[in-house]
């Protein structure tokens, strides 16, 4: 909503994704200041910003499947992890440059994503949930299964170099950050034009939609496409931050990691899928500290606790979130904004 | 390779129970309940406290066990998806697997990593004329089947199981009839979550109690469900069987020297996904576009 006295006078104004000056001032600034972190920050808040900006990444892809088009998928790691063999693939056994297997990388999970999203057109609710967790656990055991891919012992693969040095975290962040940004642009733009505004009319109504002649088949497959292409992506990153990657890491947990960041942030918003990536590595990040508290408090545990607590942790915050703020973050940020905006009137 | 077929049958008989906790939910309630593996699990871990650190007898400790588990599917559905009743289902799937979740880092912080064989599981082999078994399947087999009559007997022939029916076809109907509907969800629940425990029970003693027992136990009630069709108690024993003896021919003809019992049942799943959503003996009530 728009503050009193302010209107859009023409489409292009109602369109744009930065509407005033400010708020490209603060863009910049905020820009600015998201690239200098790594700067002053010490190397191991870096490497958190890294895996959340991956993650965010990742959760776009399914921000856009789930939140913008209605398709539910629990297997978007499994995706991720075909990026990211890929991306290990092709440097490692071919010697390609990576900056040539980042699309590919793309392309493949999200040719993946086409294979697994056509019963979509069939079958939709929990059928094509459970058809995805199918997915997640077929893709991860023929990767498991083959030496070509490193069976269970995993792949590594070259670092990016730039000018014949390897990046380093710094470095690293920066390059993270430039992905995490043009994929938000590509997902706010993506809103605004016909196939967006086709993802919201099958999500809220895909018999009114394709009366209104809308090919329900091409667009629930693209947005599948979409989404996987993020999560391919995605892997990208992360298999060349981690420069090794194993079957273990792309586990169905992580899928519903990346579903709980578009519920915790609020389904079918942009900066909700971010909002909700920061919030989840956030208690993620709190695990390793409070579990010293539990161990100190209950000497008795001497089990696993950073591992059962973080499981503990996720669980609670997703079902506070479903339970008490069931529109996540973004709904609330906005109400927030709101209340600023109109004081003192109430509405 | 009749032990094979025998063996993978028994075990279809197991994978059936764990079906019918999914199916006992899911009909009156339309709840899928991803958290049935956890449960189980927990229960396992549960029994083994009481047992082998508590040093109760056998018998009494499956007694404790049964109750507790149907208190635990109470409470899952009273705090947990009650309040979600109208919610999109996308957010009660979500809200059964973040309860698996808990389940599971409760499990981690109280047990640990543990695994361990329940003490009374039985050992060696049994000659049954041509074929040996496993005396832990076969005993869980036949669990498995009364389990089965007499849930069979107790929808056809009693008045809890008409109310459940009634509830199945239709809530608003159910309630304009007298029954009260949410009592039903709660005896529903309950009733999976003792089953749950007896599943528990079976399943530590078919396989050994691991960490990653739930995750066995839903990779093979999930295909088994979907194979018997949502809602019919009959496709589960069914669907139970096949699968079973899918796995097992899996794991025995190996194709391309690789064991694939695993992944079968999953395969399975999706092909049964594509060609007939609903199952072998499901509804056709299927939201088609």
């Amino acid at each position: 909503m728009l503050p009193s006295g302010v209107f859009n006078r023409r489409p292009q104004q109602d369109m744009a994704i930065v509407r005033t000056r400010a708020q490209w001032l603060l863009l910049a600034a905020g820009l600015v200041f998201l690239f200098t972190l790594s700067l002053y920050m010490s190397e191991v808040w870096v490497n958190w910003l890294i895996t959340v900006g991956i993650y965010a990444v990742a959760a776009l892809g399914m921000h856009i499947m789930t939140g913008l088009c209605g398709q539910f998928s629990m297997g978007q790691s499994a995706f991720m992890a075909l990026g990211a063999y890929t991306a290990a693939i092709l440097g490692s056994r071919y010697g390609l440059s990576p900056w040539v297997s980042l699309p590919l990388s793309g392309l493949v999970a999200g040719l993946g994503g086409l294979i697994f999203g056509i019963p979509a057109l069939r079958i939709k609710g929990f059928y094509l949930v459970l058809t995805t967790i199918a997915a997640q656990f077929v893709i991860m055991w023929f990767i498991k299964q083959f030496d070509y891919t490193g069976a269970t012992y995993g792949l590594t693969l070259p670092a990016i170099t730039i000018g014949g040095s390897a990046l380093d975290y710094t470095q690293f962040w920066w390059l993270t950050l430039g992905i995490v940004v043009v994929m938000l642009f590509f997902t706010k733009n993506i809103q605004r034009t016909t196939t967006g505004r086709k993802f919201v009319a099958v999500r809220d109504n895909d018999l009114a939609a394709e009366v209104m002649g809308i090919n329900l088949f091409r667009t629930k497959l693209l947005a599948f496409f979409i989404g996987c292409f993020f999560a391919g992506i995605a892997g990208w990153l992360w298999a060349h931050y981690l420069l090794r990657i194993t079957p273990d890491l792309f586990t169905f947990d992580l899928s519903l990691w990346f579903l709980a960041m578009v519920i915790i942030g609020g389904m079918g918003s942009t900066s909700g899928a971010v909002m909700g990536a920061v919030a989840i590595m956030a208690v993620d990040k709190a695990v390793p500290s409070l579990s010293d508290v539990v161990q100190r408090a209950f000497p008795s545990l001497g089990f696993q606790i950073p591992f059962a607590l973080g499981l503990i942790l996720f669980a609670v915050l997703v079902m506070f979130f479903l339970l008490i703020e069931p529109k996540g973050l973004y709904y609330r940020l906005e109400r927030i904004k709101l209340y600023y905006r109109l004081n003192p009137f109430a509405y | 390779m009749d032990d094979i077929l025998v063996q993978g049958f028994l075990l279809g008989g197991v994978y059936a129970l764990v079906a019918l906790g999914f199916i006992l939910v899911f009909k009156s309630s339309g709840v899928l309940n991803l958290a049935h593996g956890e449960m189980i699990a927990i229960l396992a871990y549960f029994l083994y406290q009481l047992l082998a650190i508590w040093g109760l007898p056998a018998w009494l400790g499956i007694l404790v066990a049964i109750p507790t588990g149907a208190l635990l599917g109470v409470l899952i559905d009273r705090l947990a998806v009650r309040p979600l009743l109208g919610q999109p289902f996308l957010s009660v799937l979500m809200m059964t697997l973040m309860v698996s979740f808990l389940l599971r880092g409760v499990r981690y912080l109280v047990w640990g990593a543990d695994s361990f064989t329940l003490p009374f599981t039985p050992r060696g082999q049994w000659d049954i004329g041509p074929v040996n078994v496993i005396p832990a399947t076969a005993i869980s087999f036949v669990a498995a089947m009364l389990i089965f009559v007499a849930l069979l007997l107790l929808f056809r022939y009693t008045k809890v199981g008409l109310s459940m029916r009634v509830v199945a076809a239709d809530h608003e109907v159910a309630q304009s009839l007298g029954i009260r509907v949410k009592r039903v969800f709660s005896i529903s629940w309950a009733m999976g979550g003792a089953l749950a425990a007896v599943c528990g029970v079976l399943m530590g003693m078919v396989y050994t109690v691991t960490p990653v027992l739930g995750q066995t136990v839903l990779g093979a009630g999930l295909p088994v469900l979907l194979l018997g069709g949502l809602t019919s108690m009959p496709g589960a024993v069914v669907g139970g069987l096949i699968i079973g003896l899918v796995q097992a021919l899996g794991s025995y003809y190996r194709p391309g020297g690789v064991d694939v019992g695993e992944i079968m049942s999953w395969v399975v799943m999706l092909v049964i996904l594509l060609i007939r959503p609903y199952g072998l003996f499901g509804e056709k009530r299927i939201e088609r576009i």
